[in-house]
This record gives structure tokens, sequence and C-alpha cells, in this order.
């Protein structure tokens, strides 16, 4: 945190400044900051803070949890979360596994182009990357074309409307979340730990299963919590390229506040899913501190 | 360390294709665009620019467009100021509750967006503003300013504050101060902020979708309204126009992090803080 850092040199700057400036200027100084702060405070308080209120008062009408809790749409639709989310999540450090790992192993100008590679799909919209899969995936697609072209398969598989297509979306969203965490617990691992490992006779599997792998594991582990949290989010992929059968719960919150138009059950629905992952940002935070190869919050 | 045959390792094989995967889905709704057959298909048969200037005749579209600049105009001023001035009022100061007031900085980060969108529809109809663009602006503001507020702290990492009190101390004024010591060093974490807030709004899709009306439909509500009806040349004109924003980005990026670290050390900390829109 840069702030720890910073403690240090401002305390040894303060008597500096308590000797070199009057009083009411130092006075003044130090009230500007607030100035600066009071913005932020102001807006967050009226656009952000205040409709979550909103929301907590909404979700109070109408026993909307005992309602949304006990509605087998959204038990269903919350099995449907874990399960994408979980397989997504698996998928996504595998793959982001493979991929940091490559990139660590690059030369210097080779890790920007691979970068930028990771980057790309970061940078793009996700209706974006939604729509090129429906193309590549329809019946008539370049993915169909080929599996038929190589000889696989002589008639159009179904891709797209059902649970491939939705994880495939999601991977290939989340991916960019993943290798950039395993990418610095990679790149924080000591050199000489590998030479020592070879010079004693180890060879490239062992040098990974039994040096590497065990040093990464809290970068890992924050990667998949962090991937799986946005995975809990997912509202647009599940429709694009999912089925009916695929609806997870932002898309259960969707429903019930414009389709039904109950917006006590879907205030409730939106909270529970919030305090699911607040917990979970929780615990990522604490993998990350006591992994300490990273800076957040 | 490496041995020379580690460079090519199964593990470099077996990344070729992700690597594929990963750029394909971007790399194909430019080309996608000029195809000239009205059912969208890839590889396109014939080129033409039909797609194009039906694209940009279509009043329902260019509104659109109109729509999402004027929205992510809103949340690039809102952001850059807001999370640029709470970045600098933090910087190198400890008091009681500073973890607090970063926590809600944050917070919109972590918050899932159709939640937000749900708790944005019932605010906005509660004060009767809706209808319109602005509330659409003021919630991405939301959602974009923790992006300005962690560049330009990333940008002020390197700046000692000892070094302003030095310039007080030797007379500068606040207006001094903020002119030589703070601008400089936060310019590029303000470049940074202003670019990551555009892009955060104008892919934006969930809570735009629930504060739309038909006078302020934004670019991704129309093509996701429009993808689950049919796939048309008209998205994927849409799409390349996004495409050509997103390797802006990247190019920006990608030129910070060749010229210094500190940009690309804030890329793991943007997702840290975890996301947008799925």
């Amino acid at each position: 945190m840069a702030g720890g850092k910073l403690t240090m040199p401002l305390a040894a700057a303060a008597p500096v400044q308590a000797c070199a400036t009057p009083r009411g200027r130092a006075f003044r100084v130090r009230g500007a900051w607030l100035l600066l702060l009071a913005p932020i405070a102001a807006f967050d308080a009226i656009l952000f803070l205040t409709p979550l209120g909103t929301l907590v008062s909404s979700s109070t009408h109408n026993q909307a949890y005992e309602r949304v809790l006990g509605d087998p749409l959204v038990i269903r639709s919350l099995i449907n979360t874990l399960e994408i989310s979980a397989v997504s999540t698996l998928v996504t450090i595998v793959i982001g596994y493979l991929l940091a790992w490559v990139i660590w192993r690059s030369s210097a100008l080779m890790r920007v182009v691979l970068f930028a590679l990771v980057l790309l799909p970061f940078w793009t919209g996700v209706l974006v990357k939604n729509f090129a899969w429906a193309v590549l995936l329809q019946d008539n697609g370049l993915v169909n074309g080929a599996l038929q072209g190589l000889g696989l398969t002589d008639h159009p598989l179904t891709l797209l409307h059902n649970r491939f297509a939705v994880v495939l979306g999601m991977v290939h969203y989340l991916l960019p979340y993943a290798v950039f965490p395993i990418f610095a617990a990679l790149a924080a691992i000591d050199n000489r730990l590998e030479l020592a490992a070879r010079s004693l006779g180890a060879g490239e599997l062992s040098v990974f299963r039994r040096v590497i792998l065990p040093l990464t594991v809290p970068g890992v582990s924050a990667a998949g919590l962090l991937v799986f949290i946005i995975s809990t989010g997912f509202f647009i992929t599940p429709v694009v390229l999912g089925g009916p059968g695929d609806m997870m719960i932002a898309n259960q919150i969707d429903f019930y506040a414009m389709e039904l138009t109950d917006f006590a059950g879907a205030s409730a629905l939106a909270l529970a899913l919030t305090a699911i992952v607040s917990v979970l940002v929780a615990v990522y935070q604490r993998i990350l501190r006591a992994g300490g190869t990273h800076e957040v919050g | 360390m490496r041995s020379a045959n580690s460079r090519f390792s199964p593990a470099l094989l077996a990344a070729v294709p992700v690597f594929v995967f990963l750029v394909v889905p971007t790399a194909i709704v430019v080309p996608m665009a000029f195809n000239h057959s009205r059912y969208i298909t890839f590889p396109p048969d014939r080129f033409s620019t039909d797609a194009v200037t039906g694209f940009l005749t279509d009043t329902a579209w260019m509104s659109a467009v109109l729509a999402s600049l004027q929205t992510a105009g809103i949340a690039v001023v809102l952001a850059v100021l807001l999370g640029g001035s709470a970045a600098v009022a933090l910087h190198g100061r400890q008091f009681p509750g500073r973890s607090a007031v970063t926590a809600v900085i944050l917070a919109p980060m972590i918050v899932p967006p159709v939640v937000l969108a749900l708790a944005f529809y019932q605010f906005f109809n509660s004060v009767a503003l809706v209808g319109t663009i602005l509330p659409i602006g003021l919630a991405h503001a939301v959602i974009a300013t923790p992006y300005a507020f962690l560049t330009v702290r990333a940008s002020l990492s390197g700046l000692n504050p000892a070094l302003v009190r030095s310039a007080q101390s030797l007379g500068a004024g606040t207006p001094s101060v903020a002119r030589f010591v703070y601008l400089p060093v936060i310019r590029p974490g303000l470049v940074a902020g202003a670019l990551f807030a555009f892009s955060v709004s104008i892919d934006e899709t969930v809570i735009a979708l629930f504060l739309q009306s038909p006078s302020a439909t934004t670019l991704p509500v129309k093509m996701f309204t429009d993808i689950q009806y049919n796939l048309t040349p008209k998205i994927a004109v849409s799409s390349a126009m996004l495409v050509t924003v997103a390797t802006v980005g990247l190019l920006v990026q990608v030129f910070f992090m060749l010229r210094r670290r500190s940009i690309a050390r804030m890329l793991p900390l943007t997702a840290a803080a975890a996301d947008q829109t799925g």
C-alpha cells in the first residue's frame, strides 16, 4: 500500500514544516485536502450510498426475503450460478496458469507482445465478444465449418444457446483477470530456487511440481477467487450465448424487477448477492495480504 | 536464468491456440463489418461498405452512438475530477478512518453491476430523474470513478510527500504546489483514468439497460436488444467501432508498459478490484 510506505518521510518532514511555516498557513494547507475530498464524499453519498439505501429499504417490503428464497426458480438460478461459475473458474485458472507461465518464460519484448494479446479482450466490451462468439458458433459458422472440413462431424453441432457457449464466453472474458495475478506470483519467485533445484538433479516437471507450483498457490487461489467473484455477477453472456436453462442470479434479479415488477423481491435477491460477494471479497483481500505479492485497497 | 530448450517447451505449444482463442473474436468483427451479405457470417463472401453506410444513415443507431458519447463524456469528466482529487487528498496522509474512506471510494467496483442497476433504477425513479441520458451518465461516473482514483493514485506512488512540504517551506502556495508539483506527476494517471472511464462507460450494458428510455438508448443497449433478435451486419459495424476504441486503449496501455512501470503495475490492481459487466 502506497500510504503505508509513505508514512516515514511524512513523519520526518513534519517538524520541519512546523518551524518553517507560520501557524495560519499550515492550518490553511491542512484544510485544503479536506476540500479535495468533499466532492467525492458528496457524490458517493448522494449517488452511490443513497441508491443502495433505497435498495435496502425496498427489500424490507412484503416479506421479500422469504418469498424470493423459497422460489424454485431462484434456487435453480442459484445452482446455475454456482455450477457455471465453478466450471468457468476452474478452466480459466488452468488456462490462465499456462499463459502466465509462457509469458513469464518469455524475453522482455515478447512479454509485452503476449501481454498485449491478453489485454486485447480485456479492453474489448462483453457485447462485442459475445456477438463474435455467436457468429463463430452458429450452425453455419466458422467453428462448425472447420469441424466438418476436418471430417470430425458430418452435420452441424449445436454449439450456441447452451451451457458450453456460456462457459466458453465467460472463460474468454475472465482469462486476463487470472493471468495477471498468477504472473505476479510467478515473477515474485527467486530465480535461484530453480537453479538450486536443478543443480540437485530435478527435471523440468519436478521443478514445477515441487518448487514453483507450491510457491504460486497463494497467487492462484487469489486469482481463482477473483475470477469466481466476477463470474457470479454475469448477466449479458447467459442471455446472448446461453439457453433458457442457463439463467444466472443477475438474470433472475432482472426478471423479478422488469417482468414481475416485484421490486421488493428483486432488491432482496440483489442484496443477498451483494452479501455473498462481499464475504468473498473480504476473503480475497485476506489471501492477498497473506500472499504479500500484491497491492490492493 | 532459463535454458535454451525451455523456450520451446510443450507449454508454449499448448499456449499458441489459447492466444489465438483470445484474439480471434476481436479480430473477426472488423472484416464482418464489410460483409456484403445481409446475413452475418465469417469469413465474408464479398466485401462492401453497404453495412457501414447503412449504419451511418440509420437514425436509431446514430442516436445510440450519440447517447453513448454523451454518457461517456459525463462519466469521464466526473470520474477524473472526483477520482483524481480524492487520490491527491489521500496521498501520504494518515488519519483515522482512512481505509474506510478508501473502501467507500472503491466499493462501486465490487458491487455486481446488476445490483447497482436495480439500485439506480429505483433511486432515479424516486427522484423523478428518468428519460434522459443524465442518470446513465451519473451512474457510469459512479462506476468509473474508482478507476480514475486508482490510476491517479498509482501515478502518485512515486511522489514523496516530503517534496510537497519542501515546496511549501520554500514559499510555494497551494496553487503553485498543485501546478508544479502535483500536476506533472499525476498527468499520466489522469490520462489513463480518463481512458479507463471512457472504456467502462462505452461498454457498460446492464445499468444502461435498466435506465434506458426511448430517448436514452446507448450503443451497447441497442446492440444487446438487436443481438437477441437477429445477428445483422449493423451490429458488426458497431462492434468494429468499439474494437477501434479498445485498440486505442490497448495501445496507450502498451505504451505506458514500455515507458514506465506504474501503469503496468496498475493493471492487476484494476483486476483486483473486480469488475464491470459480464
